[in-house]
């Protein structure tokens, strides 16, 4: 423990839902151990930057956030910790700007590596327990919502894919442990729970797999409303459409479909067809039409033709994803993706990447217009002069004039009218007394 | 302060040294390892790496679940990065494996009543000799797809009328030419499950095939080979 001056210690974070919720943790971590939290241009006395690598961009981006980091903060501790630490472990150590590298399964126990390094102890990082699943439950946060971490690792070897690399196996957190963690999480306050992992539908402990868990974690006492991230779109049966009945399920699924040709499909060792997933996704609007889907897609993924490049444009279509994270390809070292044949130009890439762009926001527009005069319950997240920002049930940006707003609060609007454009695009709305 | 571990030093769980090495055609070869030190499922596969090297490899298991030697086939690569190095092995010398991973393989609870078909391309079959060698009593059926019949690895392991060999290079196999012209021409119980293992053209080409059989897409299960 601190026992001196209050130091102050700033995060940076970068990448996926599952970095933000541990960046979360580490956060609340930091809080009751007494560190006051700062932003990183505040001259804190330690930086932890919480790195990606999935792509060529996130590793740019992460060495990015390291140098200026470390240049603004001259005299502060720098440790760099997350999937970057992990992939390029060697190369970070030997940088002179960076105090500590700690791999993602040691990320935990982050603080104790801090409260060591503060009290004059020489410990290495590769000394920390090895523990991905050791987090508290959310505190103190950097965000609204509070993740809920189940699961991390995979082993479906994905030839584009440097995860299993980077974060191991897969593993999933015990039952009662995830329990545990969602009734603290309420109890702190937390009014939306955000299930996450990389792999989350390859849940299993014991007899328990993905859809039991959930169905166990929405009979969790209290007033809370529960999001799944990011999930693969294999093995779905019945039960778990059944589950979105739930009133605290918001009817929104990130189901990565990467691509709309089988044969780039096969190439990436996807574990489904475009078939598949038109029944799940079909299965889903069958019971809930305005249920939401939003998904990845790779674009020029080695060997993808103009033909196979035209399917995935006819699934986006076809399965109208409201929103859409495009990845124009990128090689990742080790991956079995690096040693397949006809990569393509950067040109093609961006062409591609583009079109699928327009395509989202083009899909975006008429998904939000067929919530125009219909209500929803917005989580507020955002304050700004007597204007309140949040998400709705289906994950649906909404802009509305509330006085005396508060974060964390949820309040049911109506929705007005569309505003903006592009990924600036929200719905505006009104509040229903 | 919380007290703090050691370092995990396990590392020597992984390592295996190599009992000998079968060669089965040129270019083709078995490893042969000592009992996988972990359980798996057959029809799974592990990574394979060599001690002291910095790359690794993903290979299904050759061998059965309770067979005395890890078993891995291995088909050397032509201007390939790891394939050639594997093939300089010796017997003593050590690699690492980890693992098991994946999805693909036996149901245990479908072994005894169910019908398969399992549809290999190259050391595609190399999860179905798992597979027969774990159950050697279910009910299957073998289509291999090679080259040259003399890539029929292990053929006499397999009762004859279940396997059928495809060669596309010479008129030594049972059927002579692509195995997805095979294909065509079978038919099938309609409670058939399917396992397909080998290159991504030949998969989306028999799970077309068989799609266009009639068969559910649930029915079919791949395993794509790089």
């Amino acid at each position: 423990m601190i026992t001196n001056d209050k130091k102050s210690v700033a995060f940076k974070t970068l990448g996926c839902r599952l970095n933000q919720y541990e960046t979360d943790a580490l956060v609340t971590d930091f809080s009751n151990a007494g560190y006051e939290l700062v932003d990183y241009n505040a001259s804190p006395d330690v930086v932890i930057i919480n790195t990606c690598t999935v792509t060529n961009q996130s590793d740019t981006k992460s060495r990015s956030v390291i140098s200026q980091s470390a240049r603004k903060a001259k005299n502060a501790v720098v440790v760099v910790t997350g999937c970057m630490a992990n992939n390029f472990k060697e190369k970070l150590e030997s940088q002179e700007n960076i105090t500590f590298v700690v791999e993602n399964n040691r990320k935990s126990s982050i603080l104790s590596l801090i409260d060591a390094h503060f009290s004059g102890e020489i410990v290495h990082p590769d000394q920390l327990p090895l523990d991905v699943f050791r987090y508290q439950p959310v505190h103190k946060s950097l965000h609204t919502r509070s993740a809920v971490k189940i699961q991390d690792g995979c082993d479906n070897f994905c030839t584009f894919c440097i995860i299993p690399m980077v974060r191991g196996m897969a593993a999933s957190r015990p039952v009662a442990d995830v329990l545990e963690s969602v009734r603290k999480t309420v109890e702190n306050g937390f009014r939306e729970i955000v299930i996450t992992g990389v792999n989350i539908g390859r849940y299993e402990d014991g007899t328990v797999r993905f859809e039991e868990l959930l169905a166990m974690i929405l009979e969790v006492p209290g007033d809370f409303r529960v999001r799944i991230s990011s999930l693969e779109p294999d093995g779905f049966g019945d039960d778990f459409v059944k589950l979105f009945s739930h009133p605290k399920l918001m009817p929104h699924l990130h189901l990565c479909l990467q691509s709309g040709s089988d044969k780039t499909l096969l190439r990436m060792r996807r574990m489904y067809d475009v078939a598949q997933f038109r029944k799940t996704v079909t299965k889903f609007r069958a019971v809930y039409p305005h249920f939401n889907f939003t998904t990845d897609i790779i674009v020029g993924f080695p060997g993808e033709t103009d033909e196979e490049f035209q399917q995935t444009l006819d699934a986006i279509k076809e399965f109208n994803f409201s929103h859409i994270h495009t990845f124009k390809y990128s090689v990742r070292k080790g991956t079995r993706a690096e040693r397949l044949e006809n990569h393509l130009p950067e040109k093609i890439k961006t062409e591609r990447s583009l079109k699928v762009r327009d395509l989202s926001v083009e899909n975006k527009r008429h998904y939000f217009e067929t919530f125009i005069g219909q209500t929803q319950d917005v989580l507020i997240e955002k304050i700004s002069q007597g204007t309140v920002s949040g998400y709705g049930e289906h994950y649906i940006p909404v802009h509305f004039k509330l006085s005396g707003a508060q974060k964390n609060m949820i309040k049911k609007v109506k929705l007005t009218g569309i505003v903006g454009q592009d990924d600036e695009m929200y719905l505006m709305g009104e509040l229903v007394d | 302060m919380m007290s703090l571990m050691k370092p995990d030093m396990q590392m020597d769980v992984s390592f295996y040294k190599v009992e000998e090495i079968r060669h089965l055609t040129d270019e083709t070869f078995s490893l042969k390892l000592p009992k996988a030190r972990f359980a798996f499922k057959a029809g799974q596969h592990i990574s394979l790496g060599i001690v002291g090297g910095n790359q690794s490899r993903e290979y299904s298991i050759y061998s059965g679940e309770n067979d005395e030697n890890l078993e891995l086939l291995i088909k050397e690569v032509d201007n390939g990065y790891f394939t050639p190095r594997l093939r300089k092995l010796k017997a003593g010398s050590m690699v690492e494996v980890h693992g098991p991973f994946g999805k693909f393989g036996m149901e245990p609870e479908l072994a005894a009543s169910g019908k398969f078909v399992f549809i290999a391309s190259g050391t595609g079959i190399a999860p179905f000799r798992s597979i027969v060698h774990t159950y050697p009593d279910i009910d299957y059926r073998i289509i291999h797809g090679v080259r040259y019949s003399k890539e029929a690895y292990d053929r006499e392991e397999y009762a004859g009328d279940r396997y059928t060999l495809c060669t596309s290079r010479d008129k030594g196999g049972d059927y002579n030419g692509r195995l997805t012209g095979y294909l065509k021409t079978c038919k099938f119980a309609p409670e058939t499950q399917f396992d397909l293992c080998g290159n991504s053209n030949m998969i989306f080409d028999a799970l077309e095939i068989l799609k266009g059989k009639g068969f559910d897409r649930d029915q079919i299960h791949c395993e794509v080979y790089f």
